[in-house]
Parts: C-alpha cells; structure tokens; sequence
C-alpha cells in the first residue's frame, strides 16, 4: 500500500524566530527522504511538528489526504508515525523488554513473539532482558527503532540518528533503513551530515533559516551543491599547513587514571600522551568515551596526582583551574551555556570568568569593572563578536558568537596551551569557519591546542596527531596524515 | 482567548512587580478567608494591617519585629545567592542566643562599658560555630544542608530548654523556665523613652549596607552570584567552593545570632523558652520577598513584621487565634511562587479568531 504524507503550509513561531515559515513538503512511500539543513535551520521543529510534540501555529498535516490533528506524542501513533529521537528516551536500568513493552497495550507474549519476529526479519541481535544501561549506542537505536516498529508505522521519522553511532553502526542503520523503504516504509531522514545523504537517500530537501529552500533528487545533485543550497553562500575550504616539525615538548600526561563515583560517567584508565610546542593533538571518540572526564582532568576540575601532569616543566596535577591559568593554560569546555558562560550574566560579566592576577579584574577583593569593560570590548572586536554592547546578556549572543567570546577570552591572554571540547558543535557554517580559523592560526604562532571533538571531519581538518578514545582508555597516537575516518571509525568503535 | 507565552528575559519591572501582585493577593485571599469566618473583610483586614501600626508605639513594634527578620534574611541571602540552602537559621539564633545569654550571665550584677560589645559578639559567634556544622559537614561530607541545618533547629531549641530549666535558671525564679534578668550593662540600649525600639536596628541596618557592598561590588559576591547559577561554571573558574560555603553559611549564623541577642538583650531581657516567634524561619520568606537584594529585604521585612502584630490586634479585638499570622505568611510565600511564574511567562489577551 502507497502512503502518501503531505505537510501544508506549516509556520511555526517563536518569539525572535520563525522556525518554520509556510513549509510545504510530499513525501511517497518507497524512497527514503533527506531534509537537510544546519542547527537551527528548522527541521527539528518540522519532525516534532510531524510527531506531535510540538503544534504548528498555522498549516496541515495529511496523510493519504486525511487531515491529522497531531496534539500530541500520542495522536502520531495512532496515527503510525514513528520517531526515533537523536536523544535517546529509554529507561536505563530497566530491560529492553520493559522499555518495549511500556507503552504498549498489548499482551506481554504476544508482544514478545512480535519482538522477536521482528528482531528476526532485520537481524537486530539484542538480548531482551538486560539492562539498557548495558547496551552499546548502536545497540540502544536499535531498541527505539523496534519500539516504533512495532506499531506497524507507515511513517518512520529518524532524527539525527548517526551522531553517536561509529561508522560500522551507521552502516548497518542505512541497510536496516533501505529494507524498510523497500517494505514500503516512508522514510524520513533528518541530518546535516551530506556525505550520509549521498549514501543513503533518494529525494532531498535542504531547509535554510525556517524556509524550504530545494527539494531535489539526489542524482541531480552532489557534496558541494547541496553544501551551498545550505549555508546560502559558497564555502571556502580551510586547509592546515603541514605543521613545523617541533620537539619542544609543552606538556606531559603520565600514568593518568581516574576513578569515578558516578555510575554514569567514564573511568579514564592509564592516560599517557604529550604534546609539542604548535601541535595540535586531536583526541577522536564517540561522546561518553571519558572525554568529558578527560577533559575536567586537564582544565583541573577534577585534580589528579601531582606528578601526572608536567606542564612546561612544571607538574601540575594538583592545580584547580585558576591557577593552571596562570601558568599559561586555557579551557573551552563544550557546554557553553551551563560551563563556559552563564546566559543570564551580562557579556563582561562573563569575561570576568577567566580570571589572571595580571589581567587585575579584582583587586583586594574589589570588582574593577572599568578593566573588565575596557578587556571585553578588545575581545569583542578583536574575535568578531557581532555586537558592541558589552552590558548585553550573553544570552542574546547566538551560538557562534557566543563561542567567539567564549574563544577569545581565552586565547586574549595568550596561553601556550588551549584545551578545547567540541568548540564547534551546534555552529552555523560560518561561525565554525572562523573558530577552525583561529583554532590554526594559534599553532601558527606556536601555541598548542588539545583538541577533543566527535566531529571527525573537523579532527582531521585541524590535528597534527589524533588519537582515540574508547572507554576511558586512549589508543597509540598517530601521525593525522596516516589516519582516515575509517580506520578512526573502527578505533572509535573499540577495535585495534 | 487568553494564551500563555514564554518570556525572552524577565524584566527588571516584573523582577519586583510580582512581590507586590504576592502581596496583593494575600489581602485578597486572607479578606476572602475573614469573610468566609463571618467577619467584615475589610474590617478584618484593617484590624490586621493598619490599626497595629496606626500610632507611634505600633511602628515602633513593628521596627522590633522587623530588625531580626531583616538581619537574618540578609543572611540568608548570602546562602541563598550561592546556591546553599541553609534553612536552620532559627536555629543559629536560639544558639546564638544561648551564647550570649550566658556571657551576660556570667557579667551579672555587674557593670561596665565593655560588657555589651562582649555580650554581642558573643551571640555572633556562637551563630556562626552552629552554622558551621552543616557547611563542615556539606563540605566533607557530602551531606544535605537543607537536612542538616533544620534539624539543628530543633536540637538549639532543646539545649535552650534544658538550660533554662536546669543549670542557668534563676535560682529565685519559683523554678520558672527562665534565666535571671541580664544586668542593664548587658542590654541593648533603648532608642525612645517608653517604646521598645532599641538599638539593634542599628546592627540590622549596618547588614544591609555591607551585604550591598558585598554583592556588588566584591570579587566574593561575584563568585557567588557565579556559584548561585551555576556550580559547574564556579568549577571551570577555578573558584575554591568549599571555602565559599564555609564562609557564606559563617556570615549567616553570625547575622542570625545577632538576631537572637537584640531579641534576649533587647525586648526580652532574659533566656527563656520562646525568645523568639520562629523568625529564623520567617525570614526565609522575607528573602525571598525581598529577591535577595537588601533593599528588597528591608521593606519584605516590614510587610511580613505586620502579619505578627496584626495577628496579635486580631486576637485581641476578633478572637482568633494568632496563628492566623503564620497563615499570612504562608499565603505570602505560596502567592509569591505562583507569581514568579510570570517572570518566565507573560499572559496575553488575544482577540476570537476571524
């Protein structure tokens, strides 16, 4: 049976932002569709929109010309759409069965025998009753596609669905998917990575600022055509000059470990790796790896051992942020609005967070706004901070901006030393442009940068020297020249 | 057709807007409550919050009330801003209280200058070695301040009983729960002849003062209003918060035992069992009434000193009990929550659609 989706003139409004404005899109069973765009280009608000989460100020929703009134999570399903969430929503501790089984009425062994079946016909090889918690991220998408599966859906939604998947995983996602297309499932892909939709879809559309601005065939278009159709302008590629070979070693990790209270963060197990004076070591890793963890170790939030940080010939273990600062060090940590900055504070406010004896923000304990003010305007206009009211809310900064600020005010003081988490993520083209930018030309000026990131495109972009982590533990370090995203994929998966 | 819209920012107008709509709708809920008693709401109101503080002897009982409460939330505020719920404050009074009260006991029968300053800081100290345990014990040991500090509260209530009946009751007292009466060199001088208002006003106001200074203009009210939105930032600044909460709940005991020795050394004269109407609990709802600014918290503590009096006018002239003040201030605290929804929402009246 042919199913049909039409989405009608959709327009969704936010305060200071139109998230959808007046889309209108046809989906046929039999092909599998991409909507493209960059964060924030609307498409999540579209798919919530598509399975009832969020309800759209004006415009319809048919399937096979039937109008649906999607009010809720629910009203999708009954209306067999299903949506696998790039979040996963499962319960950690209980079984995959009692996950399955939690929002379904039916009778547990029927439902049972249905899960097999169906576990069966796609090879998902899961064992039902351990704990989620147990399970791999690949392992976990799989449960929430059954979920859906289930049902009987007419319409399958995926929502960013690679983004914690090795490229193994991914693989056999795209397989799983084409079969359901071919059983005569409408699939719907959502993603901003180009290389999957080459690979995977039939019909893409790109949406750009809340509006749809193509909707084409995948034959007639290739990488940089759809690249542009999303940005809205031509890209410059960045590439790294080949690094100065120094041997000037900067900072040392020794026998590292660290051994975590929390059952949900990562052990990091023997951690040994050094970094040269303008190199750049890229650390790759599918998140909840222990890079977080690592992380705080590096920026001294978490203190370690004295002696298993050397840093300029100094051992340092034993510092808290602060004062690993005042020896020429500088962390951009990836939560840029519950770490990095505060949004309710006012810019200036938050440059103050980075705070030198020398930069004298606060002398004898008093606050010395006029210094904090006169070093916030030479960060804004030396980072292309687009705004020049330093008394705004950071909150009003874009995401870019933001990080512009974030960046700048620690690389103002020129460090030898800047360790960063993800310093792209969630940007727009342009603003990752810039911070890849700047990112090379601070080894250019023979600084170091540890970079830890799960954009692998981004690590091969910028690293000198990559290495992976896996579980806590790092792998051999290797030249960046000598590595694909391949043999990381298979790294970053756990394999030697 | 009215609908519900998420705020941008909050506006600084609404910031101190809704303690107003909190208050406001207290009189109406409380004259709804009086009329449903069978009594004349605006009567009834009138008897609660104006005939109390209609002549000279009235305001100056309503300063006496609003010193402790006014002293005490602007030391909460240094909790409360940093994200360190220390809700025993009663308790670092009564201890406070108990510290004082004994080193004035000790000068009795004497005289000297000296004596007050002593009796005073005391009182502080003592505040501040009681809220110490739960900020150790937080730091250490992990442990729920919230927990700790307000079962604290009833253990100072119990040191103070047995005090007063055993070891330090008056030994001419007929086995009464009471000290002896501190000798006049221990007491807080009084500001007028014949009123109750003494000098302790002076302490509350000094407070506000240096907490204003210390919020905005010091490096350590900076990192607490950091630590006060989030503790991960404070971490990634490198800021020592274990020290910043040793020090935030010291400053608040030291304020809340202030309070408890203008109470003994002022009004009172003397331990005994109730020194003090639960201040140390009321006050949470005075900082919060005044949004944790101390100018807020000085006019939170008078509209909150009147639910006190009035309550004592409506047992006098109405008959009822005056835990209808204690309603009062409940009601404040709950309108003021539902309130603060409208910081983050706004309301907005739309025409039937075409």
């Amino acid at each position: 049976m042919n199913t049909n989706l039409k989405i009608s003139n959709v327009t969704k409004i936010y305060p200071g932002c139109v998230a959808n404005d007046n889309v209108s899109l046809e989906f046929n069973s039999g092909k599998i569709y991409a909507l493209l765009g960059e964060n924030g280009a609307g498409k999540s608000t579209l798919v919530k929109i598509l399975s009832g989460v969020i309800i759209p100020d004006e415009g319809k929703i048919y399937l096979n010309e039937n109008n649906l009134n999607l009010n809720s999570p629910s009203d999708a399903k009954k209306n067999d759409i299903g949506m696998v969430f790039q979040h996963f929503n499962l319960f950690e501790t209980l079984s995959v069965f009692e996950n399955l089984i939690i929002d379904s009425d039916e009778q547990r062994e029927s439902l049972r025998e249905k899960i097999d079946l169906i576990m069966k016909k796609y090879n998902f090889p899961i064992d039902l009753d351990i704990p989620v918690l147990n399970l791999s991220a690949g392992q976990k998408q799989k449960v929430e596609i059954i979920r859906c599966l289930i049902r009987n859906p007419k319409v399958l939604i995926m929502d960013e669905p690679t983004s914690v998947l090795t490229e193994q995983e991914t693989s056999e996602l795209f397989l799983s998917l084409k079969k359901f297309s071919e059983e005569g499932i409408l699939i719907i892909y959502i993603t901003h990575k180009l290389k999957e939709v080459m690979k995977l879809c039939d019909e893409v559309a790109v949406m750009r600022r809340g509006k749809l601005v193509s909707v084409s065939e995948i034959k007639n278009e290739n990488i940089e055509s759809l690249a542009n159709k999303m940005v809205g302008q031509n890209l410059k590629t960045i590439k790294k000059k080949k690094a100065k070979t120094s041997s000037d070693q900067l900072i040392k990790i020794t026998n590292l470990n660290f051994t975590s209270d929390d059952p949900f963060e990562t052990n990091l197990m023997d951690i040994n790796f050094s970094v040269n004076r303008g190199e750049c070591l890229g650390i790759a890793g599918i998140s909840g790896n222990g890079q977080s963890e690592l992380f705080q170790v590096l920026s001294g939030e978490i203190i370690s051992e004295k002696k298993s940080i050397e840093f300029n010939n100094n051992y340092i273990g034993d510092l808290n942020p602060q004062e690993r600062r005042e020896y020429l060090m500088a962390f951009s940590p990836e939560d840029r609005l519950e770490q990095a900055a505060i949004p309710q504070m006012k810019i200036f406010e938050n440059v103050a967070l980075n705070n030198f004896k020398s930069s004298n923000f606060f002398n004898n304990g008093l606050i010395n706004e006029n210094k904090i003010k006169e070093h916030s305007k030479k960060i804004i206009s030396d980072f292309n901070v687009n705004t020049d009211n330093i008394e705004l809310k950071s909150q009003f900064l874009s995401g870019g901006n933001l990080q512009k600020l974030i960046i700048g005010r620690e690389l103002i003081t020129s460090p030898d030393l800047l360790i960063c988490f993800n310093p792209t993520w969630g940007l727009d083209v342009g603003a990752i442009n810039y911070i890849h930018e700047t990112l090379i030309k601070i080894n250019d000026q023979n600084k170091s940068i540890i970079l830890i990131s799960t954009d692998t495109d981004e690590l091969l972009k910028l690293s000198d020297k990559i290495s992976v982590i896996h579980k806590g533990k790092l792998s051999k370090i290797m030249n960046a020249e000598e590595v694909t995203s391949e043999k990381l994929g298979i790294l970053m998966g756990g394999a030697n | 057709m009215i609908k519900i819209v998420k705020r941008d920012q909050p506006s600084k107008a609404i910031f101190f807007f809704t303690p107003v709509l909190a208050i406001f709708l207290t009189l109406v809920a409380g004259g709804l409550i009086f009329f449903i008693l069978g009594f004349k709401p605006f009567e009834a109101l009138k008897f609660f919050f104006i005939i109390p503080i209609a002549d000279k002897y009235g305001f100056s009982e309503l300063l006496l009330k609003a010193t402790p409460l006014c002293l005490i939330a602007i030391g909460l505020s240094f909790c409360f801003k940093s994200n360190n719920w220390n809700i025993g404050a009663e308790g670092q009074l009564t201890f406070g209280a108990i510290v004082s009260g004994g080193v004035a006991l000790l000068f009795y029968e004497q005289e000297g200058f000296y004596i007050l300053p002593i009796v005073i800081l005391a009182g502080a100290i003592g505040g501040m070695l009681y809220a110490s345990i739960p900020a150790i014990l937080k730091t250490y040991f992990n442990t729920n301040e919230i927990l700790v500090s307000l079962m604290l509260v009833y253990v100072s209530k119990l040191i103070l009983d047995y005090l007063v009946v055993g070891p330090w009751s008056n030994p001419e007292g007929f086995n009464f729960p009471e000290t002896r009466q501190f000798s006049d060199s221990a007491k807080l001088p009084l500001l007028f002849e014949g009123l109750r208002i003494h000098a302790g006003i002076f302490l509350a106001l000094a407070a506000v003062v240096i907490s204003w200074f210390v919020f905005y203009k010091t490096y350590l009210g900076f990192q607490m209003k950091v630590s006060g939105f989030s503790l991960k930032t404070a971490k990634y600044a490198g800021y020592k918060g274990k020290k910043m909460i040793i020090l935030v709940f010291l400053i608040s005991g030291a304020c809340a035992g202030l309070a408890g020795v203008g109470e003994i050394t002022g009004p009172i004269g003397q331990l005994h069992r109730e020194i003090s109407p639960d201040y140390g609990f009321t006050a949470i709802i005075v900082a919060f009434l005044g949004r944790l600014h101390p100018v807020g918290i000085i006019f939170a503590s008078l509209v909150v000193a009147i639910t006190y009096l009035g309550a004592e006018t409506a047992q006098i002239f109405m008959q009822i009990p005056k835990y209808t003040g204690q309603v009062f201030q409940g009601m404040i605290l709950f309108f003021l929550l539902a309130s603060d929804y409208l910081l983050f929402f706004k309301i907005k009246f739309i025409g039937s659609k075409k």
